[in-house]
């Protein structure tokens, strides 16, 4: 019991980092159409200036963190800038384009902090929780906090908001929100800062329960997506319980199947997705290609 | 398609140049001696790779502001298998084609082990700073290890943490990638050899990000003492994570336990009491590790460690052996590689027949933040 639960703890802390990373891809989804390919380099890119303006420039890591989103968000500007005269003519070469940005991204990392990576010590130094035997880090409740404030916050906009709203109708129309004045061009720019706002976001979280360098994008990247897949693709709700479920799905496999857990957690995904081809929230989405 | 087909063809041409074009210079005449240094320069691995290129670097250097060998420079070429024994295999052409008489690197089993039967056919001899018991498996006589094989490094820990220090009850922590799977099977046996079974022995992947699993196990079989084997930032991570759960005895591993990485990822204080086995401590065990920890502060601008010293013993056996064979080629070389007896900063190199020079690890134990040799 005690293993079954301390299992389930340490997946929830992790799985709500591989949500904010799976909502990242499915907003970009949502309102373009476009699997952002180089979404899980761009978590890599916000955990390298997370900590360097928590480590290097000193930083509280709160206000490291909003520097970071801050320029990530920059980045992400760049990428839609450089796709935007692609949008509506040539889909597949959008997607090859996201793609060689992460490779730019990997190289422009290597470039700028070298190839060996840093650690980062927690900025909560507290002593774990325990609670019934059951330990809790005090910074893994942050990372959930924030992570659950930060999901709130892009359902609100989505919903709530004038500006949410018209993204999501140029996500079902772009020709019909075109001819009502909405500007295509800037919704997407927006998804994309916001994506590329919570790559950071997730990138800056993990840093201190990881390990920062050049190559962790791809691990959290690929976890992401599966979350976002197994969420449903394009659903914001889905992205949450996708990625809480690999986090949890990959702890759990770690335990029982040992060596080849990676091996289990994607075979088990594989089956869910055959099962049920939309995801949990399957609903039909944007579908622009 | 006239543009790839191109490329191809340029790829075809440098990859493989025309036969009779081996061996042409490096070897016999009178240009300077051409050595290849195969090691990551980009990926997970670089930093491994870096610190060798350094070792062999600093050695180069020191033996070219002599004159060199019989008046010829030494030339190294560098070269990045990114860690990857697929990329390793193709370098091992490039570098046979390219007229290399000898490897140094690379710091990776896998990729050496990869490497060999294309060296050992070619007649290159290589020295490298892998340890895994399978490098010796390969029967290369063209293959040498600059330090220990991981059978060396368990069993003085286990020498010291049973035999000396009478713990028994050891937990086992392992990745099943190349260098944890030769870990755990090199513990075990030395386990075994004193009739003693691990409490718990759990393996992890090498991409695995959360422990909670294979730890809290652990924890509930208490163990006096959790053994480790895993690549120096995984390693971090175990351990800093043990410890959020509450798990407070120490860690015992070889190697990557008493580098830096491992200390910063995992925390200084939750690093605290790690024992670990290996040949080269800290940079003040001899004088000659002192001048080399100082001369390496002055070339790079960074604390020197172990695998620039492996690297940079490597580099010295290899440079004696063409010296005294007056720049020998193939089998020749390798025969002289042999007969080096060298007092390096790892210890005292007599080879074998296996390519094995070295067979003695030293315990350490980190205290206060620093590797120093236990009592």
């Amino acid at each position: 019991m005690q293993v079954f639960v301390q299992t389930l703890v340490g997946g929830i802390s992790l799985g709500a980092i591989y949500a904010l990373v799976a909502m990242g891809f499915s907003l970009v989804y949502r309102t373009m159409g476009l699997v952002n390919f180089a979404h899980g380099n761009v978590v890599m890119i916000g955990a390298y200036l997370a900590s360097t303006f928590y480590l290097s420039v000193r930083l509280p890591f709160a206000l490291a963190m909003v520097v970071a989103i801050a320029v990530t968000g920059l980045i992400g500007v760049i990428i839609e800038r450089v796709l935007r005269p692609l949008e509506n003519k040539d889909f597949d070469l959008m997607l090859i384009g996201t793609i060689g940005f992460g490779i730019v991204l990997d190289a422009l990392a290597i470039l700028i902090w070298g190839a060996t990576g840093r650690a980062v010590p927690s900025p909560v130094r507290s002593a774990p929780l325990d609670v019934f035997g059951i330990r809790i880090r005090t910074y893994d409740l942050v990372v959930l906090a924030v992570a659950a404030a930060a999901m709130v916050l892009l359902v609100l906009f989505l919903q709530r908001t004038k500006r949410g709203a018209a993204m999501q109708a140029v996500a079902m129309d772009h020709e019909a929100a075109t001819a009502v004045g909405i500007h295509v061009g800037r919704s997407n720019a927006i998804a994309f800062v916001i994506g590329a706002g919570l790559a950071a976001l997730a990138g800056g979280l993990v840093g201190p329960l990881l390990y920062v360098s050049p190559s962790m994008g791809g691990a959290l990247g690929i976890k992401g997506f599966a979350g976002a897949i197994l969420g449903g693709f394009g659903s914001i709700p889905g992205a949450i319980v996708g990625g809480l479920a690999i986090g949890v799905l990959d702890s759990f496999a770690a335990g029982h199947f040992q060596g080849y857990s990676e091996l289990v957690t994607f075979v088990v995904f594989a089956v869910l997705i055959m099962v049920r081809p939309t995801g949990i929230f399957g609903e039909k989405t944007v579908n622009r290609a | 398609m006239a543009a790839a087909a191109a490329v191809l063809a340029l790829t075809l041409s440098t990859a493989c140049s025309a036969p009779g074009d081996d061996d042409e210079d490096g070897g016999s005449g009178s240009g300077p001696i051409k050595i290849a240094v195969v090691d990551a320069q980009s990926g997970q691995l670089s930093s491994l790779g870096k610190w060798e290129y350094k070792g062999v670097k600093l050695a180069v250097d020191e033996w070219n502001a002599k004159g060199g060998i019989d008046g010829r420079k030494i030339e190294l070429g560098l070269f990045d298998d990114q860690g990857d024994p697929t990329i390793g295999t193709n370098l091992a052409r490039k570098i046979d084609s390219e007229g290399y008489i000898a490897m140094l690197g690379t710091a990776e089993s896998a990729v050496t082990i990869a490497m060999a039967p294309i060296l050992q056919q070619a007649e290159i001899p290589n020295i490298t700073s892998g340890q895994s018991p399978g490098l010796t498996a390969v029967k290369s006589p063209f293959l040498f290890l600059n330090g220990p094989t991981s059978t060396t490094y368990d069993e003085s820990l286990a020498k010291y943490i049973v035999d000396q220090k009478k713990i028994t009850k050891i937990a086992m922590i392992t990745n099943n990638g190349g260098y944890g799977k030769g870990e755990h099977d090199a513990f075990t046996k030395a386990l075994a050899d004193r009739g003693i079974k691990p409490v718990d022995d759990q393996v992890v992947t090498t991409d695995q990000k959360d422990f909670s699993a294979a730890l809290t196990s652990i924890r509930q079989k208490a163990p006096q003492l959790i053994f480790v084997g895993a690549e120096e930032v995984e390693s971090g991570l175990i351990v800093k994570q043990a410890r959020d759960l509450g798990i407070k005895v120490p860690f015992a591993g070889a190697a990557p336990q008493g580098t830096p990485v491992f200390l910063d990822t995992a925390g200084a204080a939750n690093a605290e009491g790690t024992i670990v086995s290996s040949p080269y401590l800290s940079n003040d065990v001899s004088d000659a590790s002192k001048k080399f920890a100082a001369d390496y502060q002055k070339a790079f601008n960074e604390e020197a460690e172990l695998h620039g010293a492996k690297a940079y013993d490597g580099a010295q056996i290899m440079l004696t052996a063409l010296k005294n064979s007056n720049v020998a080629t193939g089998k020749e070389l390798a025969d002289a590689i042999r007969a080096v007896k060298h007092k390096g900063l790892l210890g005292d190199f007599a080879f074998d027949d296996t390519g094995v020079g070295i067979f003695a690890t030293s315990i350490g134990t980190i205290t206060g933040g620093k590797l120093v040799a236990a009592s």
